[in-house]
């Protein structure tokens, strides 16, 4: 190295370890905001006692009273005794349907359900219109998963946000919940279905058959498996809780769609469930048994759930047999209430304390056949359980003595009218309520009966208005967040930000010093700004602004693919510059160069042609969903269609490798033997895909697990050996057994024939690496992705490779990190042209399940993660190949120049373009994010993208340390055998 | 860099045995153009009561018919080498690039994410051949197949002299004002306008006059100076 530019170089360790600081800073940054960001809701810890029977004082330490532990039968009379409300049932069923959505039974807008559907229910529709039955629309919070969703349905209280993350890692709940409530007053329960019940509440149950709900593909065996129990279970007496978690119909659901063929058998199936069990219990010898059917979240068209549409937050709740008759029909299925409301209106209905975290109101009309003080009593004693969660958070709300004239005279204040602090507020609403409540019990005694109507009818509408105003007061208020650490987490993350993109222009620099050295025409390649450059700065900021509006995020597809495509316009327009040779490279002049030209051209547009099919494939978004794209056909046309192009799409994968590898004319043995592997493997997935994947319906079969896991094994192998086998086999440049004439043939057109590579070997390890990787992802994407998603795999491939041959060949015409970034764009395109959005509900849960024998979280959560990440994934593992195609000779030249320096040009910016693009993109949307912390569509549109984004900064570091890793050792390799080879040498020399 | 040096020399040639284009010239052909549009646009509002949203193919076909022939005449008058190329020549040249102009034109639309479709076939046919009469025909008929001078146009981007201007920037106007007209498509506004080609047909026709107005100031500001370096 001169002087001159070792001076202004950074060394490789240098980088290496900015790099590294950067990447660490942006994990530390990112994980201090989304722990600040998503909610951990604030809780109180500890269990509603006997305490919750009388009214709550101005010191949380006054409140417990007993603190001895009852046996569970003497807490039970207890709490009979205070709770002063008659429980009028003994024994409860909770039936829950997975994703019903309240439309199927109830209809939607007020109007009945369609036609199809109330024939599908005819037992259930019958309930409902003689009044047996009341049903609610019951909304769910997002993320409509079904974990946080039960947990939500039996404490009572909205989690944060983050518990999706968790839905595949079912925990204990530690929280006051209902269940536990019960089981403190002895009740005996017993779970059939999902198994996450289990999970929740281990021990609890005195039976259970649990079921999983992770064979997404099985939608009879889950269900069966829970019906064959209901025969015993309602014969048998020695239970007090019956669970039954029904997944069939959202298995259904993920198969098929709202509207899919298997949908009237199921939800028929569940009428003659519900049937059953109400023919049973109304004749029941056993006593009161109350029948509630709930679901945990409904689903969209397409049968997916997660985020927070209206079909998705649509669950329901069907209380069947509450002695009360509703009079008509419309007031059986007109009602709104929230899915939180249920945990407290069972715990009143079942004479147990209201869990503490509950935010949930008491659905009144469940209380409709008690008199009206037992009515009124469960107001009360929903309302002081509230002021208890509000009086953890407002710590002076029920000790000032605020005055609440104003109430006197303005009948419904509302909370912006209000003049003075929240809590003031509350406690002015509830002091009204119980005033109220006062009044009407002294007038009782009196019996005034027209005044007495309308004192009770008065009480309660104070006491709803003080419990649906602190209801939402909470659940606001769970989202409250530290600032603090939200402001320090994204300085971090901005600092990190700026570190890459200095750690990038350092590089670039150091590159246009290098290539003017080495390259002493390099006119051409001059440090000058062209429209390219300037056109990713462009997109990175078109691609922040729009990220600013909820509805650019949702149709983000469109604005990724629309920039990427002017992005390689652009590369066209440049490549054309270069047609008729007329400005023809002087350094690598040949014929070949000409001809060359017009092949890079048509590389261009074949990757613009490719990339509008992937466009239509899926139409993705949210708004124009249901556009007809390429995908929605082909499941129309039927399997046979799909199958026959996913047989096309691997038969051309396995060409393409062939080809590939073919090209690499050395070691001839060696690329037989991963060219064998890659077949087998190949033929395995295609034989996977003849036989087994209309299995699928039926669930999994051993053999077609075991075909699954003998590609994992395959492919797993064939990388390992070709990673750490290749940088051995192939020869080393200075060898002397290694003739000229088969030399300089990476390929045809990898390297110029006049040009002597000492790295030969090097790059053909790398090449063929950087193959492997490519090939092995796109088979194991065959695999698993849906079937229709095969053609655009190969496709994706088929760009990457294009593009990889535009930048490769000729003379280099566009700057390093222009190029590794419109691969890097390119990735990013893909990713919405496998069916991916920015919703949750896209998100492939059915593949994860592939070559799986037994339940792990773990493996199908990484699967999940390569499915969902398959494209950018194969970008950046193909930029493996890139390095190796790169005409590198400029800095190669030198021989001797050093280790760290050639490691350093060949990976630096591969790894730092990526990295610095993501940081800006993450960077700029988590300080997006916090501007939108109060937008209306923040947890539906801004959060999950938010999560998306944080995966995709996880892939980037995934499949930037493998390359990194790869080249590092295949370079290592080359110098350890290259100096060996020189050792020896020099012996030999010195024998002589 | 010597092959753009000779290149240069030999533009420059060039334009000295072109037909000379005054700035009062180039100054009645934008502003043809631009009555053009405006008498259009005057026509589909006023006799046929239809505009760019009610009726897209039948405003876009009415633009094409205005709009084409005057591009195709105006220009043909400024064509390149008059000498060896009559004037009849340069608009037949005009006539067959229109097509390969509307082809390379719908070509960029559908690969940017323009939908396909039975029912948006007509509507991308007009606009891609209205797109060509604002971009390649000028250019077509000017400099007929010389693809030096397409190549410095267009993917250099280098123009040199009043000619290249009139021609040149209009024409990147054009497909950078289409460009930004897209932006919108995909949002849920539900405005009527949204629907391909209607905001990219305003956009490029805003485009126009922007790279009209704009090649004016270029025209005025390179006419000053070169009576400057005539009078030195």
């Amino acid at each position: 190295m001169s002087s001159s530019s070792s001076s202004s170089s950074l060394t490789c360790t240098k980088l290496t370890a900015w790099t590294l600081t950067a990447v660490f800073l942006q994990i530390l940054g990112l994980s201090l905001f989304v722990f600040g960001f998503f909610p951990i809701k604030p809780t109180l810890s500890g269990v509603s006692g006997p305490e919750s029977y009388q009214p709550p004082k101005c010191d949380s330490r006054q409140d417990h009273i007993h603190k001895t532990m009852l046996p569970s039968d003497q807490l039970r009379s207890l709490y009979k005794e205070i709770s002063r409300i008659p429980s009028s049932f003994d024994r409860l069923i909770l039936m829950v349907v997975d994703g019903l959505p309240a439309e199927f039974v109830l209809g939607k807008d007020d109007q009945p359900p369609l036609k199809a559907r109330m024939e599908a229910m005819p037992y259930t529709q019958s309930l409902l219109s003689d009044g047996t039955a009341i049903g609610y629309h019951a909304k769910a919070a997002p993320p409509t998963v079904t974990m946080p969703r039960l947990k939500a349905m039996v404490s009572g209280a909205i989690g944060g946000f983050l518990d999706v993350a968790f839905n595949f890692n079912t925990q204990a709940l530690l929280d006051d919940n209902l269940l536990g409530q019960l089981n403190s007053i002895g009740w005996k329960m017993v779970i059939h279905g999902d198994e996450t019940w289990i999970k929740l509440f281990p021990g609890m149950f005195t039976r259970h058959d649990g079921v999983s709900s992770f064979f997404v593909k099985d939608t009879v065996e889950v269900d069966h498996n829970v019906s064959r129990h209901i025969e015993a279970e309602l014969m048998d007496s020695n239970w007090d809780l019956l669970i039954l978690h029904y997944l069939g119909l959202d298995h259904v659901g993920h198969i098929g769609g709202r509207n899919s063929v298997l949908m009237t058998p199921k939800l028929k199936e569940m009428d003659e469930v519900i049937k059953r069990i109400h023919l049973t219990i109304s004749d029941d010898h056993h006593g009161q048994t109350l029948l509630v059917v709930v679901s945990d979240h409904g689903m969209t068209d397409s049968g997916n759930h997660g985020g927070s549409s209206y079909e998705e937050t649509d669950s329901l709740a069907l209380f069947i047999g509450l002695g009360y008759k509703a009079p008509d029909y419309a007031s059986a299925t007109c009602n709104a209430v929230f899915q939180v409301d249920i945990a407290a209106t069972l715990a009143l209905l079942f004479g147990v304390p209201i869990p503490k975290n509950n935010v949930g109101v008491v659905i009144a009309e469940t209380f409709n056949s008690l008199t009206e003080d037992h009515q009124l009593r469960a107001l009360e004693l929903n309302s002081w359980q509230l002021l208890r969660l509000l009086r953890a958070q407002l710590p002076g709300l029920l000790c000032g003595a605020s005055s609440c004239n104003e109430f006197n005279y303005a009948r419904n204040l509302d909370i912006s009218e209000f003049k003075g602090s929240v809590e003031e507020y509350l406690y002015c609403i509830f002091l009204k309520a119980a005033s109220l409540h006062d009044y009407w019990r002294s007038m009782k005694g009196q019996s005034v009966r027209s005044n007495s109507s309308n004192d009770f009818h008065d009480t309660v509408a104070a006491y709803n208005k003080f419990l649906r105003t602190s209801s939402e007061w909470l659940s606001r208020t769970a989202t409250n967040k530290p600032l603090g650490l939200l402001a320090f987490g994204v300085a971090t993350m901005l600092i990190s930000s700026v570190m890459f993109l200095s750690i990038q222009f350092w590089l670039n620099k150091e590159v246009h010093i290098r290539q003017r050295q080495y390259l002493p025409v390099s006119d051409k390649y001059s440090y000058n700004w062209h429209l390219d450059d300037s056109f990713v700065l462009l997109m990175i900021l078109f691609l922040v602004f729009s990220m600013g509006s909820s509805s650019m995020v949702e149709e983000e597809q469109y604005t990724l693919h629309y920039m990427t495509c002017t992005f390689f316009l652009i590369f066209l327009r440049k490549s054309c510059q270069s047609l008729h040779g007329k400005q023809s490279p002087i350094l690598f002049n040949s014929n070949k160069g000409r001809q060359f030209n017009y092949f890079r051209t048509f590389s261009i547009v074949l990757v613009l042609i490719f990339g509008r099919i992937l466009r239509g494939w899926h139409q993705g978004g949210v708004n124009w969903v249901h556009f007809p794209d390429i995908s929605k056909w082909l499941e129309k046309a039927g399997p046979h269609t799909t199958k026959s192009l996913q047989m096309v799409s691997g038969l051309l994968v396995i060409i393409l490798s062939f080809f590939s590898l073919y090209m690499l004319r050395i070691k001839r043995m060696f690329l037989l033997v991963v060219q064998i592997s890659l077949l087998v493997s190949g033929i395995l997935v295609l034989l996977h895909i003849m036989s087994y994947q209309e299995q699928t319906l039926t669930g999994s079969s051993n053999s077609s697990n075991l075909v699954a896991q003998t590609i994992y094994t395959l492919l797993i192998i064939t990388v390992m050996v070709v990673v750490l086998g290749s940088p051995w086999v192939m020869p080393v440049s200075s060898s002397t057994t290694y003739s000229s004439a088969e030399g300089p043939s990476v390929t045809s057109f990898l390297v110029d024939q006049d040009t002597w590579c000492p790295f030969l070997g090097l790059r053909a390890s790398l090449y063929l690496i950087g193959w492997t990787y490519a090939v092995c992802w796109c088979l194991l994407q065959l695999l698993l992705q849906k079937p229709t998603n095969a053609m655009p795999t190969l496709l994706l491939l088929l760009q990457v490779l294009a593009s990889m041959f535009y930048f490769s060949i000729g003379n280099p015409r566009h700057k390093q990190w222009v190029e590794v970034a419109a691969l890097y764009f390119l990735g990013l395109a893909g990713h919405f042209s496998l069916g991916n959005t920015n919703t949750l509900a896209t998100i492939d849960v059915a593949g994860a399940f592939i070559g799986i024998s037994s339940h792990s979280t773990l493996f199908s959560g990484i699967l999940m993660f390569i499915i969902t990440y398959a494209s950018p994934l194969l970008c950046l593992l193909s930029l493996t190949i890139y390095i190796s195609m790169k005409d590198m000779n400029y800095l190669l030249a030198s021989q001797n120049a050093l280790f760290g320096h050639i490691l350093q040009m060949m990976i630096g910016i591969p790894c730092v373009v990526p990295l610095s693009l993501n940081s800006v993109i993450l960077t700029a949307f988590t300080i997006i994010l916090l501007l939108m912390r109060n937008h209306l569509f923040v947890w539906s549109v801004f959060s999950p993208k938010y999560l998306y984004v944080c995966a995709a900064t996880v892939s980037v570091y995934i499949g930037l340390s493998i390359v990194a890793a790869t080249v590092t050792y295949t370079c290592v390799v080359f110098l350890f055998r290259q100096n060996m080879l020189n050792s020896t040498g020099n012996s030999s020399i010195i024998r002589t | 860099m010597p092959t753009t040096k000779k290149k240069k020399t030999t533009n420059q040639a060039s334009t000295v045995g072109n037909i000379s284009v005054s700035v009062s010239d180039a100054f009645l052909l934008h502003f043809l153009s631009g009555l053009g549009l405006a008498v259009s646009f005057w026509i589909a509002s006023n006799i046929y009561s239809i505009n760019l949203i009610s009726d897209p193919i039948q405003t876009l076909r009415l633009l094409c018919i205005i709009q084409i022939p005057i591009s195709i005449l105006l220009h043909s008058i400024f064509r390149h080498n008059p000498k060896q190329c009559s004037y009849w020549k340069a608009v037949v040249r005009g006539v067959v690039g229109l097509p390969v102009g509307a082809i390379l034109m719908a070509f960029g639309a559908v690969v940017l994410g323009a939908p396909v479709g039975i029912q948006f076939m007509m509507k991308t046919l007009y606009w891609s051949f209205l797109m060509s009469a604002f971009t390649f025909v000028p250019a077509v008929c000017v400099y007929g197949s010389s693809w030096m001078d397409w190549q410095r146009l267009f993917a250099y981007t280098k123009p040199i002299g009043v000619l290249d201007y009139i021609i040149c920037i209009p024409a990147h106007g054009t497909l950078i004002g289409a460009w930004l007209g897209a932006w919108p498509m995909p949002l849920d506004w539900e405005r009527p306008w949204q629907e391909w080609p209607i905001c990219v047909s305003y956009g490029a026709i805003v485009g126009y006059m922007v790279g009209m107005v704009v090649s004016m100031v270029f025209v005025l500001v390179l006419g000053r100076g070169q009576s400057h370096s005539k009078r030195e």
